[in-house]
């Protein structure tokens, strides 16, 4: 466990010592300020918040789900596909540390750097608190159901990231993943299908509504662990699969 | 202390490892010698838990390097080659950080990094990010996180590969000063490198085990044999080959052409492997010869060396 924390600790650091973190960090806040205001004809039809007089959140928060499928692979990326190219792994790897506690290590820093992002949206809440009178289920379900879609994200993108020494590759291919299980449960919609349910189960933006209901539901976190875990146990694997190649 | 037994390794269709076995005993400064793409590398990195072999076993300590991987990596200490190090952190972040992986306690860890940052002399760099540190530097930094926990084996890839010729000079004698209560296990393809750090010396050439044990030990069985050069001055009545053959450890004797000199040049072979010098020195005394010149004949590691990776 110390060990998880000290590679956690370090990769947390390494992010706000380079100016990516920052221009992803200040990228998101743009634009979820943007589509959080105002209302943009074609692209965005929905009312901006002003004009929609309602005090919710929910906009917000689907908007950062949509925003992370971009913004976390950026920062998912590097986590082991640059080490790769550095040959720094060769010293992680050789040190009395498990491939696991480097994997959940590695995790962990990324998820407290997107706790740092997220916690940066905390305005908005406090704005709609002023404003009116939000029901609170919703409000810290939305924001527990952002971290879980996040931190699943993440997973997936230190997955991909093991997977090559490409950090490009890894961006991309956990871009893919990452919105094919969010926006999956519009396929039955979009083909005709009615098979809702069988896409519904696997998909991201269907577990992250429910739980933004303010319903904590066990299927919903049983749902978001196996992800996260299931992830970050291939991710070692693949870590692993270093050797016998 | 470190064991390996009949080590393969195949990556793909390429075999980099082909059965190699040697036994490194407790204190030994061994240099893997070898040209580029050898195995020396690949050797390492099994050693060290990287990799994985393909067949054969490494033991540390008595203790499986793939069974028991994190108590064997506990006390070894590796610089991988050209020493990756993550640019972004402080030499005192790095080595924090690798310290406290390494199970230094937090209080304990300021005074060790200053320590080892003393030893291998970056303690005036400890403020600068490593991505800003010269090459040299790097490689000190690489060295000081091999051994902040002050292992027992130190195992390190090229340790002075891209460094100048006076960061070569510098690094050799930090070695050889760390060395002196620890084994060490280090790789090069630069030769003086291991008749200037290493007690012992194993070429490796296609993943074979090609020569292995002292310099003194490789020039014996690889250079040429037991053979003197011994030139005299000319004497009246006298033909020194004579007196060479009357000799009965004298195996044969040749007559050198050395126009360069007045003496007479010839190398004498001797049966066996021991010193036969003195002996020689005092049958020319005997027989009324000037002995001037007497050396023994066998090619220099540098010699054997292209002669083993050349075939």
């Amino acid at each position: 466990m110390k060990n998880i924390l000290t590679i956690a600790r370090r990769e947390f650091h390494a992010y706000f010592g380079s100016p990516v973190a920052y221009i992803a960090i200040a990228v998101y806040l743009v634009l979820l300020g943007v589509t959080f205001f105002f209302k943009i004809p074609f692209l965005l039809p929905k009312d901006g918040f002003f004009e929609a007089k309602e005090a919710t959140l929910r906009p917000m928060f689907e908007w950062s789900i949509f925003l992370f499928t971009i913004f976390l692979p950026a920062i998912s990326m590097r986590l082991l596909a640059e080490e790769r190219k550095m040959g720094t792994l060769e010293i992680l790897l050789t040190l009395p540390v498990t491939d696991t506690e480097v994997v959940l290590g590695k995790w962990l820093g990324a998820v407290g750097f997107l706790a740092v992002a997220v916690a940066l949206t905390l305005a908005y809440p406090i704005l709609v608190v002023a404003l009116g009178k939000p029901d609170v289920g919703p409000l810290v379900g939305g924001y527990f159901g952002v971290l879980l879609v996040g931190a699943s994200y993440l997973a997936v993108g230190l997955l991909a990231s093991s997977w090559t020494n490409s950090q490009i590759t890894a961006f991309i291919a956990a871009i893919v993943i990452c919105s094919f299980f969010t926006f999956v449960d519009r396929v039955p919609e979009a083909l005709g299908i009615h098979a809702v349910e069988a896409f519904q189960v696997m998909s991201f933006n269907h577990h992250f509504r429910s739980i933004a209901r303010g319903v904590i539901d066990t299927r919903d976190l049983v749902f978001f662990a196996s992800v996260i875990l299931g992830a970050i146990t291939l991710a070692g694997h693949s870590l692993e699969s270093r050797k016998w190649r | 202390m470190i064991e390996v037994e009949k080590l393969t390794k195949d990556y793909g269709p390429i075999r980099a490892l082909d059965g190699v076995s040697f036994e490194v005993r407790k204190g030994e400064i061994v240099g893997f010698l070898g040209p580029n793409g050898a195995g020396k590398t690949t050797c390492m990195k099994i050693i060290t838990g990287f990799l994985s072999a393909t067949s054969g076993t490494a033991r540390i300590g008595g203790q499986d390097v793939v069974e028991h991987g994190v108590e064997v990596r506990r006390r070894v200490g590796y610089l991988p080659e050209n020493a990756p190090l993550y640019p972004d952190m402080t030499t005192r972040e790095y080595l924090s950080f690798v310290g406290a992986l390494r199970g230094i306690p937090p209080d304990a860890l300021p005074d060790r990094v200053r320590h080892v940052a003393e030893t291998v002399g970056v303690a005036d760099r400890l403020e600068q990010e490593i991505g800003t540190l010269s090459k040299g530097y790097r490689q000190r930094v690489g060295l000081a996180q091999a051994m902040i926990h002050d292992p027992e084996i130190l195992i390190l890839d090229e340790p002075t590969s891209g460094l100048d010729p006076n960061q070569i000079v510098e690094i050799r004698a930090l070695i050889r000063e760390i060395g002196r209560d620890r084994t060490v296990i280090l790789s090069t393809h630069n030769l003086p490198e291991v008749t200037a750090t290493c007690n012992r010396l194993i070429i490796i050439h296609r993943g074979r085990i090609a020569a292995d044990g002292t310099p003194d030990q490789i020039q014996a069985v690889h250079g040429g044999g037991n053979a003197y050069l011994v030139e005299v001055l000319p004497a009246k009545d006298i033909r020194p080959e004579d007196v060479f053959r009357g000799l009965q450890y004298v195996e044969k004797v040749a007559a050198l052409d050395r126009p360069d000199t007045d003496a007479l040049a010839f190398r004498v072979e001797a049966r066996g492997e021991a010193d036969v010098r003195a002996d020689l020195f005092q049958a020319c005394a005997r027989g009324g010869l000037t002995l001037v010149g007497l050396r023994r004949d066998r090619a220099d590691l540098e010699t054997i060396f292209q002669r083993i990776t050349l075939q």
